[in-house]
């Protein structure tokens, strides 16, 4: 037999595997090592590069910080203001409780890095109260799975800090160029809220209140602030994407510790409605106690082992692909598509297909390299090529069969992964009708660059 | 050399410490694997029962390792920030010991997360299988944990030895050697082997006393 009709076998094998539920991690590793022995390579490399990867990559470090990052401000209460100002915000609308959800992940992701931990933050904390409030649990679940799109797209994001690292790109200008993507897409799904609470009736609705939404502002001040501090310092460049996050973990910590003695010495009671509270306790979030970070720290560490060795057998199978002459041959597929739209479209339609079947890292890390090239060669900028690809893999976080955050929803709220799909569909479609604009319109992602 | 001079190469070597050029070229034998084959299913049936008479190791010892080394990584960047900020000059090597602890990290908490049976799976088809068809696959994954151990322990001792032989010393430091490091990684997988065979028996347990197979991961819960 040739060598493409087992490497033809292998990746049938593979597949099957990962229908029966065997773990990502191993369907990737396995995939390598049967094209190894086929290729007749050794497998030094593969062990080699699970460990270069992190070895010698510091701009790959700042994914653990920015994961960590969310934890410790999910922890400390200031993803629960910042929740809180949303719905003052929002909640006024129909369907104000499901916006004010998107809108608070489209906060927690500017200072977090991370879909999952966006998805899982603003899921348990909004889902019981969407859930109270008479939405259906099935589409305040899809709202969370969904919310968490943005948490990648917003900066600071993990997946732009790897595309940068591939490909050499400035991650500081992905970053920038994410942030018009990103806000679209809050504003698609809130659009998705409206209508579907609109025709359902869903949720109660307040008063709007300019005292509460001043109230609340203050109260989220200290996110603000973490939010202005890891714009500023990436714009400006005075630090990387990882001393950026190192300075939010910093942060997260200094703000944890300190708030939560001044919170008992200020006999603050969480427990009050917010009109009810003094201004004073808006300055201070509830913090935690030093013993508590392992416990933080953990749960971030348990994210990162899951992430981090998927990154590292991607890239020995975005190795072994290029060996394969993958490039060459959906290079010449692409290109036979025509021009700039046709080739563009083309790639999208494969991201989003990887999308569907694969987690976004590995997409990323496999597809990147290969369609990166061919969108410049037909005129594509790279960094409108990157937002475009990225804000691609995160629609794939909602794809079945494969979507990641379906999973965290599921997990967070207890809404079966299957009951979940017929909300997130609809959000889908507007997250898809924002990617065909964004492709469209270079200049979403392109106009905050520095000239 | 044969396959039998090389691995006895290999172990008198590595016991003694002696490692040179020629000891480099056992380990990137054949020999190797049939070294490092045996010594993880060793190491993993040690490491299950350490983790069985002592309890305390079996909560704490991966998710202490992480935590430290992400706490220690996090610190060592957030201080560089700071001294570059305020002092105006920044150590050497703040940018060369996290990457080895986040390498580290990742991979301990890979084990770790092999332990609480959390990595990302499709798992729906699985689910609506029967109890013998949920073991069988369970049974099949704990297999390819295994032989991903054995070929993770073997690959990544060749490359300690030969770092450790070519004394690489970690950049920004004077005698902070990098083996140091990477010789945690073998250590690693002989420890999620450990951990594989732990789920192993228990889903023989499980399928002999009828319970269920397959019970609902969330990441970030049980920890």
């Amino acid at each position: 037999m040739s060598d493409g009709t087992w490497i033809t076998i292998i990746s049938l094998a593979v597949t099957f595997l990962f229908m029966m539920g065997t773990p990502v991690l191993l369907i990737i590793f396995y995939w390598v090592v049967g094209c190894s022995f086929v290729l007749d390579l050794t497998l030094d490399n593969t062990g080699a590069e699970m460990l270069n990867v992190f070895k010698d990559g510091f701009a790959l470090l700042a994914m653990p910080l920015f994961i960590l990052t969310g934890d410790l401000i999910n922890r400390s209460g200031i993803a629960k203001r910042l929740s809180d100002y949303a719905y003052a915000c929002l909640g006024w609308l129909r369907g104000g409780l499901a916006m004010a959800s998107i809108g608070a992940c489209g906060l927690f992701a500017a200072i977090s890095g991370s879909n999952s931990a966006t998805t899982a933050t603003i899921g348990s904390m909004l889902h019981p109260e969407m859930v109270k409030g008479g939405y259906d649990e099935r589409f305040s679940a899809a709202t969370a799975a969904a919310g968490g799109t943005v948490g990648i797209i917003i900066p600071p994001s993990i997946i732009f800090i790897v595309y940068g690292f591939l490909m050499n790109l400035e991650v500081g200008q992905l970053f920038l160029a994410g942030i018009i993507p990103g806000v679209l897409m809050v504003i698609a799904m809130m659009m998705v809220c409206f209508v579907v609470c609109t025709i359902n009736k869903w949720g109660f609705l307040t008063d709007i209140s300019i005292g509460r939404i001043v109230k609340t502002a203050i109260g989220a001040w200290l996110g603000f602030f973490a939010i202005g501090l890891v714009l500023w310092g990436i714009y400006t460049g005075k630090f990387s994407p990882t001393e950026a996050a190192g300075v939010t973990v910093g942060f997260g910590i200094i703000v944890g510790l300190v708030s939560y003695p001044l919170n008992k010495l200020m006999k603050n009671d969480p427990t009050l409605p917010i009109d009810e509270k003094p201004v004073s306790s808006m300055f201070v979030v509830d913090g935690f106690k030093l013993f508590d970070i392992p416990s933080i720290v953990v749960r971030s560490a348990q994210i990162t082992g899951i992430l981090a060795p998927l990154i590292a057998v991607s890239v020995v199978m975005q190795q072994i692909l290029s060996l394969l002459g993958a490039q060459e041959t959906i290079g010449g597929l692409v290109t036979s598509m025509g021009g700039y739209y046709p080739v563009l479209f083309t790639a999208m339609a494969m991201v989003f297909v990887a999308g569907m079947i694969l987690e976004s890292l590995p997409v990323t890390i496999i597809m990147a390299p290969i369609l990166a090239p061919i969108a410049a060669s037909v005129g594509v900028d790279p960094i409108h090529f990157a937002v475009i690809f990225l804000v691609g893999a995160s629609i794939g976080f909602i794809t079945p069969p494969y979507g990641l955050n379906l999973y965290v929803a599921s997990g967070v709220t207890g809404v079966p992964y299957f009951r979940l799909l017929r909300y997130s569909t609809m959000y889908l479609a507007s997250l898809i009708a924002v990617w065909l604009l964004v492709a469209m319109v270079p200049a979403l992602a392109l106009s905050l660059l520095p000239s | 050399m044969s396959i039998w001079a090389d691995m006895s190469t290999i172990v008198t070597a590595t016991l003694s410490g002696d490692i040179n050029f020629k000891v480099v070229q056992a380990y990137r034998s054949d020999g190797a694997w049939f070294v490092f084959g045996p010594l993880t299913i060793i190491g993993a049936v040690l490491v299950h029962f350490i983790y069985k008479a002592v309890p305390w190791l079996d909560r704490n010892l991966e998710r202490s390792i992480v935590v430290y080394a992400y706490i220690i990584m996090a610190t060592i960047i957030f201080v560089g920030v700071i001294q570059r900020f305020v002092f105006s000059n920044q150590v050497p090597w703040s940018t060369t010991i996290p990457p080895l602890l986040f390498m580290i990290m990742a991979w301990y908490g890979c084990s770790f997360n092999v332990k609480l049976r959390t990595h990302l799976s499709f798992s729906e088809f699985r689910t609506s299988l029967s109890p013998k068809g949920q073991f069988a696959c369970l049974m099949f994954d704990n297999t390819l944990w295994m032989i991903f151990c054995i070929i993770v322990v073997t690959t990544t001792s060749r490359v300690t030895v030969n770092t450790y032989d070519n004394f690489a010393i970690v950049l920004g430091t004077d005698n902070v050697m990098r083996w140091w490091f990477i010789v945690t990684m073998p250590l690693c997988f002989i420890m999620m082997a450990g951990r594989v065979l732990g789920n192993a028996l228990e889903d023989i347990a499980n399928f002999r006393s009828g319970q269920p197979l397959i019970k609902q991961a969330v990441i970030g819960g049980d920890v």
